[in-house]
């Protein structure tokens, strides 16, 4: 109908030209009949999801792949979290393994053609005890140990960083001292989820949203195929990228996990002007904030105190962070909270997430990420992605193994857990 | 604010209570690894109706056996753990 | 203009203010945009994109346009505010000035901001994102965040209505009546300065309709009505928030409703076209709060456009208000559109199809109706669209949950009250049976009252009035005023793909302003199932998240304080100097000035420190040490009376959870000690075993930490000093030798119990006396012992002497992850027990030797102290890290507990500590933990 060619790249000249010349931006990603077969199929149009798909197919070519999502892509966690990027961890295997996220996040834009709006203000831990503090610089000696910029820094420096926060003796649990991780920062969920997907279709990846699984074929121990709402597939190969449902769908396939899932609430503020550069996060009083560009806060908290599947949200969250957010930065008092909403966390025993093979053969997860998925969904993309690939667990998911809790031998991230954002 | 209707106490708001997860019968001390950490770590992790306790730690201090619908939070039926009272 | 008969505004009561710094006035029942209106003001603000100017929309709360800075307070809504004398009102988003704002040149490079720009472009080079993104940051909306110096917090309060009803129009007030009628305790809210809802400026006729409702309202006891004030939010089981506002403050509201109605009524649709947004357009509502409530007229020429009887009625209106109306475009009739408003500050002409070009200041539209329905979907309504009334509809409601009023349709008053009523009385019969139930529920409630009889009250139909489906004219123009979001962006976005209606909302961010799609949100779906070829019922709603409407987060904190735990003998501290130090819900006395000091007269003379914190229970029954044998990992089969025993509990993982002492007291009788931060945990985990697992034990147990003030006497001249004040106990080595516990009197305080342990290492006793006499006691110790060098020593100095001694803390020396053995008590473990908690872990730890191991580790350099958190390194590998660090001022160096890999802890390994300045130091496992008296000699004492 046309011969003008649909624009596909991104960027300020095509954005200018689109403009001028009527918009005629090729879709983000496409539809497709569902296939009988597919070489794998992924569950879960979220974060993890896709960028497992993309690297299946950009790294190792592996392109006969099916993402399935029962809603709309990103519908779940992935555009439900606080966008918070970091990798300060306490374990060398975890700095190491969220390290390794943080840097695929720096280079994102320009590899997906899509800017994700990664912005590495800064991502401060505040200590209120002394206990605290000691864990704030285990934290950073051993990120150091990895070559990873974080410290711990005193009351005077957390007032230079944050201004609009009280470091005085006033609150009941006085600031003592933070860790500070200038790598840190937030990114624009949505648009990781919108990059990868985009992507992956590019490279022949196949995305089906409305589209949920309602069961998985097992014989003799492997996987041989996936039923849907919208047809039987054929695959040797499914991995289970869900989050929320991440024991339900493991149930399809005979696997159990050690999985609680638990809301995780989150809210926003209306629009105020620039008071708030860095990311925030107090581990003691359950809280971590964060100023988008457009000018709200955006609050997160732990986990609700029961399991649940239920994303109504609770006003006692909203009351207990507006007190706490107040403690931190008590001239917020009357700023509005504009609107509150909950995601489910897959919470493991040690707080590890469960990356790999399972007793099914053909049968893989990617799950288990509680309350620091997103931050991590580069990383494990491609770590799944080369695991499918090779066949070989490599070795910075290894510790994350779903075998690890039948063995005892947890991973040292419940050393001391503390609210980790 | 769910409402939990305390055998002892009658119905109050949630925050009395601290929830302990489903139950898991224990097995016996002798027990192979494997069903020991299946005790310590499995869980159904149902989405649905689920047994499961909680203490009423604000109020009696008793050990309860609640039926929570996990999805919407409908509570069915609260018992004390050794009572077995409605 | 003249006194209108249904205006709010006190004209005696005259009300100066500041706008933009100008002077200008209103009366006392003017909200600050009508007061403005009336000075002549139609710019209020600047939109978020494009810096458009921008005036009345829909002049209530939910006015997407009227957003104001007053004083330190952001985003007031000036259409719900009152003007208050003094108040310095300040335009938002607009620099430097309202009718110049700079960035309104965004409007010239508009066309590229196309919703989602932002993802395509300012990607490279890398190095000028920083920039990029501080340029976007400083076009955000949004007022000023002042410094919180002149905010006060309101108290939360609880009500307990029986019925609570969201909304007080006329079917909200006739439910109420009703509800109250049964019996019910009913509170009723209203967003508004005053109930009546729409009849409040719907024409004269109602008024008087009005006023009787509020009489039979104001003359019924058990109706508590709250204006200005919002239900927020509602919660599962019917927990629900309201807002009770008064200007800048606001009081949050919860209750436990039985039946909760909401009434809350419609809001009006914007229409979509070009130049929806300026100046001088504005919808039928608006123009009749204006001209009924605050006397003000909207503009001297006007044209309408209209779909329903509110536009009909503003013509009327306007007419009689003296103001031309110049245009009726009457939309059900064929043939006669609207096509664009233009003028640049504000509407100048209209132009209708044809290309007729109509002069006109004032541009109203009427063109339908949104339900608020966001109450119901927290409830898990999922509204229904009704394609001839052109809205959405209940779908069904749970059954504590009702609604009424223009929610559910439409009709004269008379229909709408009869309905409201019936509603009402309902709801009064459901709430009354819920009491009864609940009181049932209640074992010890007085005499229940009986479930009300009677059937459920008939509900007469309340049918929704037919109405044309208008969304959007033949031009384009603005769907969502906060976020400058237009028609063809939301096309546009759906032919990218963005092609659910979820989508959409992220990518365009429509409807994720500060008005949550109360306006805009209809419009928005319409479009959206237009460009999709999808219908409106397909495409369906976003969801509402709660709060209705945005709540200060000053209310939401009220004013809840963690409580703050003190000692009794915490005034003397704060007295003699003491720093704090804060420990969990404790406050403690770190050190009273130089620690070193205390620990050296406390090892050469005595001291004294106050450990009340300390977890205390007090365990009665025949099975109390059955219950030790299960919880504990070590014996306590035979522990004899007057003996003390140390003890570690695991938990099932075989992670060490505690650790303390328990004396046994008498034959049934047994008092247990806990860490301070373990006092709670552990008291709930016996009791757990206990009810869940040996329910038929006979074990009695009461936490009794604040029942006893606690105070350690240690060194060695302690016993010296307590041979002054006890009496009853022989004090002599043989008779009460360590890990020992005697009753007796101490000061002349009876019912004390005498333990002979201690953290320090000195021969030490430990006083449990009674609470209220812990003062006593303590100042009775410092001046019997003054000629021996008593002092007081804080925890610090506790710290310190514990670590010479190498005892570990549990949380700081073990972790989440530390296990008995690891934590170097595997000397306690008791495998040959047949069960207890946390056994068979504890086995697999001793059979296969625990991974990690806490040991004693010195510094080669004894001037050396490495940091607490040190990382003990094999090259680049971690192999360990410091869990304690101190200089002991005993042995005059460098001393630490480290939980090392287990190959390392065999005494006399070189460790390499890494430094914070990036070198290694050297260190040496030790043979024994303690570091001073290894032996034990001086505790024995």
């Amino acid at each position: 109908m046309t011969n003008r060619r649909h624009i596909a790249r991104y960027s300020a000249f095509s954005l200018i030209k689109q403009s001028l010349t009527g918009q005629r931006w090729s879709r983000v990603w496409r539809h497709h009949d569902l296939k009988p077969s597919y070489d794998v199929v992924i569950v879960g149009g979220g974060v993890h999801g896709l960028a497992t798909a993309y690297y299946l197919a950009r790294n190792h070519g592996i392109t006969n792949v099916a993402v399935i999502e029962k809603s709309y892509l990103g519908s779940g966690g992935s555009g439900r979290n606080t966008a918070i990027v970091r990798s300060n961890y306490l374990t060398p295997e975890g700095s190491a393994f969220y390290d390794r996220s943080v840097k695929l996040y720096e280079h994102l834009a320009d590899e997906l053609n899509f800017n994700v709006m990664f912005e590495q203000r800064g991502h401060m831990t505040l200590a209120h005890s002394d206990s605290s503090l000691r864990t704030m610089q285990w934290r950073a000696e051993v990120n150091r140990m990895a070559g990873i910029d974080s410290e711990v820094i005193g009351p005077p420096d957390v007032k230079r960083l944050a201004p609009a926060i009280d470091v005085s003796s006033r609150p009941r649990y006085p600031i003592l001292g933070a860790l500070w991780h200038p790598p840190g920062g937030i990114v624009r969920h949505d648009a990781v989820v919108w990059g990868y997907a985009r992507a992956a279709d590019r490279l022949g990846v196949h995305i089906h949203q409305q589209t949920e699984v309602t069961a998985i074929d097992v014989t003799a121990g492997a996987v041989t195929g996936v039923h849907t709402s919208g047809g039987r597939i054929s695959t040797p190969v499914v991995v289970n990228c869900t989050a929320g449902w991440s024991s339900l769908v493991s149930a399809l396939a005979g696997v159990r996990l050690p999985i609680t899932t638990r809301p995780l609430q989150a809210a926003v503020t209306e629009p105020v002007q620039p008071i708030l550069n860095p990311v925030v996060v107090s581990g003691s009083l359950h809280v971590y904030l964060s100023q988008t560009a457009r000018g709200e806060l955006v609050f997160g908290a732990s986990v609700d105190p029961f399991n649940s599947y239920s994303t109504r949200g609770s006003l006692e969250f909203a009351e207990g962070l507006a007190g706490h957010v107040l403690e931190l930065m008590p001239s917020l008092s009357n700023m509005r909270l504009l609107r509150q909403w909950s995601g489910l966390c897959d919470m493991t025993p040690d707080f590890g997430p469960i990356i790999g093979m399972t007793p099914v053969a053909g049968f893989y997860v990617d799950v288990g990420w509680g309350t620091y998925g997103f931050k991590a969904a580069p990383v494990a993309g491609e770590q799944t992605a080369q695991l499918l690939a090779t066949g070989v667990v490599p070795d910075l998911i290894a510790p994350f193994s779903l075998d690890r809790f039948a063995r005892g031998d947890l991973t040292a991230e419940k050393g001391a857990a503390a609210v980790g954002h | 604010m769910l409402l939990i209707h305390c055998p002892h106490c009658g119905p109050r708001n949630a925050d009395e209570f601290s929830f302990g997860g489903e139950l898991v019968p224990r097995p016996g001390p002798d027990s192979e690894p494997e069903s020991w950490r299946d005790y310590l770590y499995t869980k159904e992790n149902l989405a649905g109706w689920e047994r499961e306790q909680w203490f009423h730690l604000s109020g009696c201090r008793r050990f309860l056996e609640v039926e929570r619908h996990t999805i919407t939070n409908e509570i069915h039926s609260v018992r004390d753990v050794t009572k077995g009272t409605a | 203009m003249p006194v209108q008969p249904g205006e709010v505004i006190d004209r005696s009561d005259i009300r100066r203010f500041a706008w933009n710094g100008r002077h200008v006035s209103g009366f006392g029942g003017d909200t600050v945009a009508s007061a403005l209106a009336a000075s002549g003001v139609s710019v209020f603000s600047r939109s978020f994109k494009y810096h458009r100017p921008r005036g009345i929309l829909t002049a209530d709360h939910h006015d997407p346009n009227l957003f104001v800075q007053v004083g330190d307070e952001p985003n007031v809504r000036a259409g719900h505010r009152l003007v208050e004398e003094a108040m310095v009102v300040e335009a938002q988003n607009a620099w430097p000035s309202l009718r110049f704002d700079l960035r309104s040149a965004n409007r010239l490079v508009g066309r590229f901001l196309t919703p989602g720009f932002y993802y395509k472009t300012f990607m490279g080079p890398r190095p000028l994102r920083p920039l990029y993104q501080r340029v976007l940051r400083r076009f955000g909306a949004g007022g000023t965040v002042g410094d919180g110096a002149t905010q006060v917090h309101s108290q939360k309060r609880y009500a307990h209505p029986d019925v609570l009803v969201a909304g007080g129009g006329p079917a909200g007030m006739a439910a109420a009546i009703a509800a109250a009628a049964t019996g019910a305790r009913v509170l009723l809210v209203e967003e508004n300065h005053q109930l009546g809802g729409h009849l409040r400026y719907a024409g004269d006729a109602t008024l008087g309709l009005v006023a009787e409702l509020r009489d039979v309202v104001a003359a019924t006891d058990n109706i508590e009505v709250l204006t200005d004030a919002v239900v927020a939010g509602r919660y599962d089981h019917n927990w629900v928030a309201i807002v009770h506002r008064d200007g800048a403050r606001e009081q949050l509201i919860k209750a436990r409703v039985k039946c909760l109605v909401v009434a809350a009524g419609t809001i009006e649709r914007p229409f979509v076209f070009e130049g929806n947004d300026l100046p001088g357009v504005m919808l039928s509502g608006a123009a009749l709060r204006l001209t009924n409530l605050w006397a003000v007229a909207p503009g001297s020429r006007a044209v309408v456009v209209t779909a329903n009887e509110s536009g009909d009625s503003v013509v009327e209106r306007l007419e009689r208000s003296g103001v031309a109306v110049a245009e009726v475009v009457d939309l059900r009739t064929t043939g006669r559109r609207l096509v664009r408003a233009r003028g640049r500050q504000r509407v100048e002409e209209v132009e209708v199809a044809g290309g007729r070009r109509i002069e006109a200041d004032l541009l109203v539209t009427a063109v339908g109706w949104t339900t608020a329905t966001s109450l119901l979907n927290m409830a898990g309504d999922r509204p229904i669209y009704h394609p001839p009334a052109a809205r959405f509809l209940p779908g069904s409601l749970p059954d504590d949950v009702m609604a009424t009023g223009g929610i559910v349709g439409d009709g004269s008053p008379d229909q709408i009250i009869a309905h409201g009523r019936a509603v009402g009385t309902e709801a009064g019969r459901r709430a009354l049976r819920r009491a009864s139930q609940l009181a049932q529920l209640t074992p010890r409630a007085l005499a229940p009252s009986p479930a009300p009889a009677g059937e459920a009250a008939a509900i007469p139909r309340l049918e929704p009035a037919d109405h044309p489906e208008i969304f959007a004219g033949p031009t384009d123009g603005f769907v969502d005023f906060s976020e400058d979001i237009r028609g063809k962006d939301l096309a546009l976005a759906a032919a990218e793909g963005y092609d659910s209606i979820e989508l959409s909302k992220r990518y365009t961010t429509a409807t994720m302003g500060p008005i949550q799609g109360k306006l805009e949100a209809v419009n928005a779906i319409a479009i959206h199932a237009a460009a999709t070829g999808a219908t409106i019922a397909g495409t369906g709603t976003t969801t509402w998240r709660p709060p209705y409407a945005p709540v200060t987060l000053g209310a939401l904190a009220g004013g809840d304080d963690d409580p703050v735990r003190r000692s009794p003998i915490h005034d003397w501290h704060v007295e003699h100097g003491a720093t704090p130090l804060l420990a969990g819900q404790w406050i403690r006395p770190d050190h009273y000035g130089d620690p070193s000091a205390e620990v050296r007269n406390t090892r050469s003379n005595v001291g004294i420190v106050d450990v009340s914190p300390l977890g205390k229970i007090d365990l009665r029954g025949a099975d109390v040490s059955k219950l030790l044998e299960f919880v504990l990992i070590n014996r306590w089969s035979e522990l004899a009376i007057g003996r003390v025993r140390y003890g570690a509990m695991c938990a099932e993982d075989g992670v060490v959870l505690d650790d303390g002492i328990t004396a046994r007291l008498a034959e049934d009788r047994y008092y247990m000690t806990t860490t301070s931060s373990g006092a709670g945990r552990v008291w709930n985990w016996l009791d757990e075993w206990l009810q869940t697992f040996f329910p038929r034990w006979d074990v009695r147990m009461t936490a009794v930490t604040d029942g006893y003030a606690a105070i350690n006497v240690a060194g060695p001249a302690s016993r010296r000093l307590l041979e002054r004040l006890v009496e009853g106990v022989d004090l002599a080595r043989d008779a009460f030798g360590y890990m020992h516990a005697r009753p007796g009197t101490v000061a002349g305080v009876a019912d004390c119990i005498l333990l002979r342990i201690g953290f320090t290492g000195e021969l030490s006793f430990e006083l449990h006396v009674p609470a209220g006499f812990g003062l006593h006691v303590w100042k009775s110790l410092l001046d019997a012992g003054a000629d021996l060098g008593v002092a007081p020593f804080g925890i610090e100095a506790q710290r310190i002497m514990r670590l010479e001694k190498g005892h570990l803390i549990v949380g700081q020396d073990t972790d989440g992850l530390t296990k008995a053995h690891a934590a170097a008590l595997g000397w306690a473990v008791k495998t040959d027990k047949p069960d207890f908690a946390g056994r068979p872990e504890l086995v697999w730890e001793g059979e296969s030797g625990p991974e990690r191991m806490l040991v004693a580790v010195q510094p080669a350099d004894p001037q050396l102290v490495p940091p607490e958190a040190g990382q003990i390194v094999d090259g680049a590998r971690i192999v360990g890290r410091i869990t304690s660090s101190r200089m002991s001022p005993t042995l005059k160096r460098g001393v630490c507990l480290a939980l090392v890999d287990a190959e390392l802890a065999r005494p006399g390994t070189s460790l390499a500590i890494r430094l914070p300045d990036g070198s290694n130091a050297v260190a040496r496992v030790m043979e024994h933990h303690a570091h001073f008296d290894p032996e034990g000699e001086r505790l024995r004492g």
